[in-house]
């Protein structure tokens, strides 16, 4: 029945529509450049969700955990065969994005006989000077893009474009400390994890008038009552590229120590 | 197999095999590496190398690293052909990187000495044909023991402890006889020798090898060519930097007058 191409069409909307509401509940991802390298965040229920691919290369995904596995592993495959027969320095964000995610990715969702990878993935590369940094992120449907600065994933585009706004307006710059940085990438995290729950509920309500764009993004006050309340069962996770860091990976976890500073005081105890 | 984070696996899959079983020719000279050691001393391992590789009568090269890193908690310092030895270590970096990234976790210290093993099994022929033999010294930290540790190779692949020292390369017969009588009836074991001591005795041996074996360069203080001293303890890894190896040649190694 789907030899017809308006039926294709079709299929591949209902296909949008279906992932669409897969990644509704994903916890978004934020990464930033600061002074001595480069943040990933994300707030996690169990798996994790930021990884290491190369020496200078972190991964940060939301979706279905097996499909995020899968892609992960073949990214790790290419990395490393080509740092191993090429070099190091010929592993880049950009051919891993263009080469090892970008055509699986696309197939895959255009295959309708075949299950799509139910991902969104970035990918954060630490340049060798410091501002130079890049980010890359890529939807279910293979579409990919390039940006310096900041990038972050999150359930729609809409919701991506206010976090990073918040990014722009609350100060971003790569010249941020380490805990100017977490602060920030918290507050953006809750931007977009707030702005998805309220999209579910605006959905619930079936108005679909009210989703006009938001003015002004809460109060920090707001947005740290949030990421309070959400890790009262789930987990903030963390991980850095650090320009200066001995050998050769640059990718290390961020500790549960150098993380608890961004939950205020006032937290449950939670240690 | 890529799931089990075997990256020698994986190569092989893509049609990579180390070291080639082509006999050397009679008429050619191969490459070589010399003089290594490690040795056990207060805070973990100190692992030293010369700097030269020779072919044959001829010097080829005079600043050569024998000592390589291959994380940030373990070195291989190689002795033998370097064409096959540097490829090893290449193996062996991407290999434990590999397993660690797969696998989200290190691979254990046994885990390593099994994958050094394997890739001189692998090249057993080549070894024997003469045109890859390698003996290297493998010494990183233990976390699940502990403790700093040493093993040596023959170039068919079977692994030693050296419980206190170890060497390799065509100097070490020399050394070896050296360290055994400082560390039976010199003023104290290795063991308790403060990191200045350990690297000062590590100078002394590698001049005592030079003496005695033309293939090993030894410390070339004209040339401002110090031998590579790699310390390994529970902190990491670190070099010890050329100016620390140049004054303490000069105060302690140097017979005055």
């Amino acid at each position: 029945m789907y030899e017809e191409p308006y039926r294709w069409v079709e299929a591949i909307g209902n296909r949008r529509q279906y992932l669409d509401e897969q990644l509704k509940q994903g916890s978004p991802v934020v990464a930033l450049s600061y002074a001595d390298g480069a943040l990933l965040l994300t707030v996690s229920r169990g798996t994790p969700k930021l990884y290491e691919i190369y020496d200078r290369i972190g991964l940060g995904g939301i979706g279905h955990p097996a499909d995020l596995e899968k892609l992960r592993f073949s990214l790790l495959e290419m990395a490393h065969l080509e740092g191993f027969n090429r070099s190091p320095s010929d592993v880049t964000g950009a051919r891993m994005m263009k080469l090892g995610l970008a055509p699986i990715i696309k197939q895959a969702f255009e295959e309708i006989f075949k299950a799509p990878f139910i991902v969104k993935i970035l990918l954060a590369e630490l340049s060798l000077k410091p501002g130079k940094d890049t980010f890359l992120t890529i939807d279910y449907d293979g579409t990919f893009e390039e940006t310096s600065g900041c990038a972050v994933l999150a359930a729609t585009k809409t919701i991506e474009a206010r976090m990073v706004g918040y990014l722009k307006q609350a100060g971003h710059a790569p010249t941020l400390s380490l805990d100017a940085a977490l602060a920030l990438a918290a507050k953006a995290w809750a931007v977009g994890s707030l702005a998805q729950a309220a999209e579910t509920e605006t959905d619930r309500k079936d108005e679909k008038e009210s989703n006009t764009p938001v003015a002004k993004e809460p109060e920090d006050a707001a947005l740290l009552a949030h990421l309070r309340e959400t890790l009262a069962d789930k987990t903030l996770e963390g991980a850095v590229l650090e320009r200066q860091a001995p050998g050769s990976s640059k990718y290390r976890v961020l500790t549960r120590e150098e993380l608890a500073s961004l939950v205020p005081k006032s937290a449950p105890a939670s240690t | 197999m890529g799931m089990q984070g075997d990256f020698l696996q994986l190569l092989k899959e893509q049609g990579y095999q180390i070291g080639t079983s082509v006999p050397a020719g009679t008429e050619i000279e191969i490459t070589r590496g010399t003089t290594i050691l490690a040795m056990k001393y207060r805070d973990g391992v100190l692992v030293a190398g010369d700097r030269r590789a020779t072919a044959g009568n001829m010097v080829m090269y005079d600043r050569t690293d024998k000592v390589l890193e291959l994380d940030r908690h373990s070195v291989m310092a190689i002795a033998g052909v370097p064409a096959t030895a540097y490829e090893m270590v290449r193996v062996l970096e991407h290999s434990f990187k590999y397993y660690r990234r797969t696998q989200l976790q290190d691979l254990s210290f046994e885990g390593k000495l099994r994958a050094v093993s394997k890739l001189l099994k692998d090249n057993v022929a080549a070894a024997l044909a003469g045109t890859g033999a390698v003996a290297p010294i493998f010494a990183g930290y233990d976390f699940e023991q502990g403790s700093a540790k040493i093993y040596f190779y023959d170039i068919l692949g079977a692994e030693f402890e050296g419980v206190e020292y170890a060497v390799s390369g065509s100097g070490s017969p020399t050394i070896r006889g050296i360290l055994h009588y400082v560390n039976t009836w010199g003023g104290q074991p290795l063991a308790v020798l403060s990191e200045e001591e350990a690297t000062i005795q590590a100078l002394r041996l590698l001049t005592c090898a030079a003496e005695f074996d033309s293939a090993t360069g030894g410390v070339n203080h004209e040339a401002n060519l110090y031998p590579v001293v790699k310390l390994i303890t529970e902190r990491g890894l670190q070099t010890v930097p050329d100016t620390t190896l140049k004054s303490l040649f000069e105060s302690r190694v140097t017979r005055k007058g």
